[in-house]
């Protein structure tokens, strides 16, 4: 490249270049032509792109200065060379990665213009050659000035009286400003049902209710959360929070949906990490970089723990049928670059695959030496149609031996058919020629036999060799910097740029890579630094987003220049500082969170001194001066029914796939093989993307497409319809009425408080017990008219009344 | 259709406090989002996708010089990707007619389709980004084979809104689960309310088509009745909150959606004449009439974008071999009613406002695969649109002298995509979708209205 443009630069400078000719229709072109004819074309055709307001692959087209400077992919011009010059090509559309202008092609006669004068040899008028002065590169002081980019700095904890709490501080300090006080605390009922979803994702029980209750000791609270942290249930319904920022699922969705047959494990380890509360940062390390984190000396369950945690980087759809292997190895870069960025970085630099940021300061180089991380990393085994995702081994040692073993004998057995077949060959093959020529069929019966025998032995011995447990992850691959896209296509590359992460953000300096290595060790230890000014802002935010509701950012996966600034940065950055004070424990801010005065508010606005001014400078409670009001997500709507029931399987881990590793769950004949009976928590109901199950994906359940750390609340008749009409509302009800009245037999008996017990855990008002009664009466009624025999009446209208609490707000809400 | 007034409480009047939530009140839904001063030649879609990839040189794009140049080389170089491995140029074994009053050619596959040609107008050089059925049916439906992104539909939906209140605005009909599945109706980050409903499911007749948890195996609408009002006063004894207010009305008009729906599917009004103007007396025709027939009374319904999709259990428009086989038995699934869709909605007075487009997500190879099949071809093919402000009898665009590659009208997937919203009054680069910091558009950073192809 640089070679070129010197030598076209040479060729002019000394004048060497003769007037070419021009073409039929065009007199001999003179300096002139290029400032009235040739100039205005490139203005009007290309200035849009390549002038002085942008300048797509660093190209100006606005100087000739800019035409022999040319861009990222070289000069745009030799002169006197239409095969060499860029610009030649891109008009005449030659080459059809190089299609310009992109919309339509130049008309005839401006075609023919701009191709004959660089042909001539590109006369212009004097002046500099001096290429264009470069863009004014990022400026990374000016830039680190946006919020987020800056470093953590504790704050002092504002002195708030009545608030003695760190948390609460800083959340009344805000409200204080607004002249906002917020409500008071929640009632004791409320505050269990809610910690208790918020922590696991299932109801309280009724005798867990009444234990809570009758708790009068004034650490009852803090030993709830402390109980519900310890539950296993807790790692399952945080793990699902986790699994919707790194888009986990079961299948690849997208163009061929073929199974994840071991997603799982990557999922099992997620609720076993959080279970143990293993520290964010170490969790963070190991989904980059934990097949890098080994030792020889590490144990071997560890080891395969670390290269499960890799499978991160796999889970994303991709296009495993794309015909252009070059291609979709770009495109599952881009996937892991754009999903590391914004599960850990609240950033999204996929943008800067085809250009700069237009509003982050993250450069095509940036994203170019990012993305050189994970060329160097092997994330597919084979590109070819149907490509393959990258497996690792994580089979235990005495599998691994046994399968060494297996596989022995196999090659034992082998070797036996060959030394029977050889001998057998050279007993009867005539002198001077090949044994290996020898038919099998001309060889003696007992032979043949023999054969049959022993060949079965080799069959035998197969089927006796168990495949090893592999799981999705990744290794790494050929280290090697990556190069610019031009435009993002990867057929048109540029420069290289060597690995690491944007400027913007460094912290020491480059990250000093081993040329060995493709860096993801050093971008993950970049990542989990301490300093970092993203890493915990954007995790304590998450967290915060999934006990209220709402982040202090409410953008929970931009924290860029386009996402929202936070309600109180004083709390975010304090609670960044205290996650990395207390060793990065999940658990600590859970309890951090939880017990501030803050988190157990009444939901009632009327609760609030302040209610009607509340209400109009913060209506949609930014500033938590209320607690909000929430529909229970989608797993624990089906949680919570199969619990109340009385049929949810508590078991934990493991595949209820029900295809092999790499099978289609949908092809051409879209017959529809997905299975969901089983009775377990949602957390292990396979994911398939393009099929999510109706009752999850209805109640907003995320579509493992790409990172969600803010799912949706709608509300649409179709989830009222499966509420209605569906099977699983209908069976939970019906066994219910069920145990309802087989538990009172006989009248006077209060049945309306045994239902609200059984579904709410709590007791009827007076109010509800005449309402349950009244609709039982109503139904009855009803199902008289239609018909029903006497006998079927009592449990039918039951049934009817428990799926309607069922369907109601307080089943399906968290105050 | 007017939608029967809700009934209203205490907390109506803080629903007006409930900012953020995407669904208020289901007055809301009858509006779109959009108006963008631009004329709206069609109120609605009919969208009938044909998958697999029809050949567009075997059915609306003849090409003589490929029946003369029968088994040599194709003279040009072949694009840089291809799906399979392929031979010389293969010339269509069905002749082609003038037809109508405007001449347009079609193939002896569409007899019935050939008398609508001056309805019909043409769009011959489309071309694609993508020559494997995934990507390419993604593009097709959402603009991106590489993201998931919403469907047209859709963003349809969110542009536009509905008709009809106690209806979806986006309906499918046996959609394929294959090659994206839901993606391709599906609403990405669009509100949820945009996603097409599925009726049925390709791999199931269409007598089976319905809407999921529509019916009530148990209950009669009195019980149901009954039950409503039972969690509606359960609600009223808690403190109030605008999501809950807005959740019982979406219970109602889910209970009036359960009337709706099964009206609307009802085809025991239809005459048996225009059973058999679709087909449905021929077990050859009866699936697709069926789907079609539907379609119509959708669209009649209010119903914004109805698709139908013509696939089965098997290899669908796909022929890699067998091409005569497979593209007759094919054809002759759908010709008659494609025909009796369009007579039907003409003789309705729909079509004039009903947007008709038939597509396949790529068209075939002008060149053999084997002895006689064809590749998988998005180089350049043809889909057409009829009704809806297009302009009939007309052809627009052109493929080169074999039917390889589009040279001359050349359309992209969303310049396709900005010209069927053109028709409906939306303008591609004013109906954005604010999400994750970024203005979405379902036309992407691309498309360009076609004019000439409007009437």
């Amino acid at each position: 490249m640089a070679l070129r443009r010197l030598l076209a630069l040479s060729l002019l400078l000394a004048g060497a270049v003769a007037p070419g000719q021009a073409r039929a229709g065009e007199a001999r072109l003179t300096a002139d032509d290029f400032t009235a004819r040739v100039a205005p074309v490139l203005e009007r055709r290309c200035g849009h792109c390549h002038g002085a307001q942008r300048q797509e692959g660093g190209l100006r087209l606005d100087s000739f200065a800019g035409l022999v400077a040319g861009g990222d992919s070289g000069p745009a011009i030799v002169p006197g060379s239409l095969a060499e010059s860029l610009l030649a090509r891109a008009v005449l559309r030659r080459d059809e990665t190089l299609l310009m202008p992109p919309a339509e092609a130049l008309p005839a006669d401006e075609l023919a213009l701009v191709t004959a004068w660089i042909e001539a040899g590109a006369p212009h008028p004097g002046g500099s050659l001096e290429p264009p002065p470069p863009l004014p590169p990022f400026d990374p002081v000016a830039e680190r000035a946006h919020w987020s980019f800056t470093p953590v700095v504790r704050p002092a904890v504002p002195v708030v009286a009545g608030a003695a709490d760190p948390i609460d501080a800083f959340v009344r300090q805000a409200l204080a400003a607004v002249g906002v006080e917020p409500t008071g605390p929640a009632d004791r009922a409320t505050l269990l049902r809610r910690v208790t979803f918020d922590l696991t994702g299932l109801p309280p029980s009724a005798d867990e209710v009444a234990a809570f209750l009758a708790d009068e000791s004034p650490d009852a609270f803090a030993r709830v959360v402390d109980r519900l942290l310890d539950s296993p249930h807790y790692g399952e319904h945080w793990a699902r929070h986790w699994l919707d920022v790194v888009r986990y699922a079961d299948s690849n969705g997208l163009d061929e949906n073929v199974a994840h047959g071991t997603a799982w494990r990557y999922r099992d380890w997620v609720i076993a990490s959080l279970n143990e509360d293993l520290p964010y940062d170490r969790f963070l390390r190991r989904q980059v970089a934990g097949d890098l984190l080994t030792t020889p000396d590490t144990p071997a369950a560890e080891r395969n723990a670390l290269f499960v945690a890799t499978g991160f980087l796999v889970l994303g759809p991709k296009v495993l049928a794309e015909g252009d292997q070059a291609k979709l190895a770009a495109d599952v870069v881009d996937e892991q670059v754009d999903t590391l960025s914004r599960a850990f970085l609240g950033l999204s630099f996929g943008c800067a695959r085809c250009h700069n940021h237009k509003f982050d300061p993250v450069s095509q180089a940036d994203y170019a030496a990012l993305a050189g991380i994970f060329t160097s990393t092997r994330s597919m085994e084979s590109l070819a149609r149907i490509a393959r995702w990258q497996e690792n081994v994580v089979a235990t040692p005495e599998a691994l031996a046994a399968h060494a073993e297996a596989t022995a004998a196999v090659e034992a057995r082998k070797g036996a058919v060959a030394a029977e077949l050889a001998s057998a060959r050279g007993a009867v093959a005539a002198a001077g020629t090949d044994p290996a020529t020898v038919a099998e069929e001309t060889l003696p019966e007992e032979v043949r036999q023999r054969l049959t025998a022993l060949r079965a032995a080799v069959a035998e011995a197969e089927r006796a060799v168990v495949p090893l447990d592999t799981a999705m992850g990744v290794v790494e691959g050929t280290p090697a910097d990556a190069r610019i896209a031009i435009r993002g296509d990867h057929l048109v590359p540029g420069r290289r740029v060597p690995r690491g992460v944007p400027v913007v953000l460094e912290i020491d300096g480059p990250l000093a890579i081993p040329p060995a290595a493709s860096g993801r060790r050093e971008l993950a230890d970049w990542l989990a630094d301490p300093r970092h000014p993203l890493t915990a802002r954007v995790i304590v935010n998450r967290v915060w987003r999934w006990h209220f509701g709402r982040g202090i950012v409410a953008t929970t996966d931009n924290f860029g220049r386009l996402g929202d600034r936070p309600v109180n940065q004083p709390l975010l950055d304090w609670l960044a500082a205290e996650l990395v004070d207390s060793g990065w424990s999940l658990k600590a801010l859970h309890r951090r969170i939880l017990l501030s005065a803050a988190w157990q508010r009444s939901s009632t606005a009327a609760d609030s001194p302040t209610a009607a001014r509340a209400l109009e400078v913060d209506p949609d409670n930014h500033l938590a001066w209320r607690a909000t009001v929430r529909r229970l997500e989608a797993e624990s709507i089906r949680d919570s029914l199969l619990a109340v029931g009385g049929t949810l399987d508590r078991s934990m881990g493991g595949s209820l796939l029900h295809v092999a590793n790499r099978a289609f769950l949908f092809d051409h004949t879209s017959i529809d093989g997905t299975r969901y009976d089983a009775p377990r928590r949602s957390i292990y109901m396979p994911v398939i993307r393009n099929h999510i199950q109706d009752c999850l994906w209805l109640f907003d359940c995320t579509d493992g497409a790409v990172p969600c750390g803010d799912r949706g609340t709608s509300t649409v008749p179709s989830q009222a319809l499966w509420l209605l009409n569906g099977e699983l509302v209908l069976g939970v009800a019906e066994r219910i009425a069920t145990s309802v009245l087989a538990a009172t037999p006989g009248d006077g008996v209060p049945r309306p408080l045994l239902l609200f017990r059984r579904v709410l855990g709590r007791s009827p008002t007076a109010a509800e017990e005449r309402l349950v009664a009244e609709a039982v009466a109503r139904i009855t009624a009803r199902l008289a008219e239609a018909g029903t025999p006497p006998a079927g009446r009592e449990a039918a209208a039951w049934t009817a009344v428990a799926q309607g609490l069922l369907a109601g707000d307080e089943f399906l809400f968290v105050r | 259709m007017q939608s029967i007034p809700l009934p209203t409480s205490r907390r109506r009047a803080l629903a007006g406090s409930a900012v953020g939530f995407g669904w208020l009140a289901a007055r809301n839904l009858l509006a779109g989002t959009v108006d963008h001063g631009l004329p709206v030649r069609a109120r609605r879609v009919i969208f009938m996708f044909m998958k697999g990839g029809p050949s567009h040189v075997d059915t609306f794009d003849p090409k003589p010089k490929l029946t003369a140049d029968d088994g040599k080389p194709f003279p040009a170089a072949k694009p840089r990707v291809q799906f399979a491995a392929t031979g010389n140029l293969l010339a269509s074994p069905w002749r082609f007619r003038r037809h109508g009053a405007c001449g347009s050619p079609v193939s002896d596959l569409f007899p019935h389709v050939a008398r609508h040609v001056d309805r019909i107008c043409f769009l011959h050089g489309v071309h694609g980004t993508n020559a494997a059925h995934g990507g390419a049916v993604l593009k097709l439906h959402t603009g991106s084979d590489t993201f998931v992104r919403p469907g047209m539909g859709a963003w349809v939906s969110y542009g536009l809104g509905t008709l009809n209140a106690d209806l979806p605005a986006f309906v499918t009909i046996c959609p394929t689960l294959a090659h994206g599945g839901a993606n391709n109706w599906g609403s990405a980050f669009l509100p949820a309310r945009h996603q097409g409903v599925p009726l049925g499911v390709a791999s199931r007749p269409a007598t089976e088509a319905r809407m999921k948890f529509i019916a009530n195996p148990r209950w009669s609408a009195d019980v149901q009745r009954a039950q409503l009002d039972f969690i509606r006063g359960l609600g009223d004894q808690a403190a109030a909150d605008p999501v809950l207010e807005s959740r019982l009305e979406s219970f109602e008009l889910a209970f009036r959606m359960q009337r709706a729906m099964p009206t609307v599917e009802d085809l025991s009004g239809e005459t048996r004449e225009t059973l058999a103007l679709y087909g449905l007396d021929d077990p050859v025709t009866a699936n697709f009439g069926r789907q079609c027939l539907l379609a119509r009374r959708f669209a009649e319904a209010g119903v914004r974008f109805i698709q139908v999709t013509h696939s089965d259990g098997k290899v669908q428009w796909d022929q890699h071999a067998d091409l005569l086989a497979g593209h007759g038995e094919k054809a002759a699934e759908v010709d008659k009613p494609i025909a009796g869709l369009l007579e039907d909605l003409a003789r309705r007075g729909l079509l004039d406002d009903t947007l008709v487009v038939w597509s396949g997500e790529f068209g075939r190879t002008p060149v053999a695969q084997g002895t006689n099949g064809r590749d998988h071809n998005p180089e350049g093919f043809t889909i057409w649109m009829a009704g809806g402000g297009v302009r009939g009898g007309f052809r627009y665009g052109a493929t080169d002298d074999y039917g390889y590659y589009a040279v001359d009208g050349r359309m992209s997937i969303h310049d396709v995509h900005a010209t069927i919203l053109h028709l409906l009054g939306v303008d591609h680069l004013r109906l954005t979708y604010r999400h994750g910091g970024r203005d979405f558009r379902l036309t992407d950073v691309a498309g360009e209205v076609h004019g000439a192809v409007i009437a």
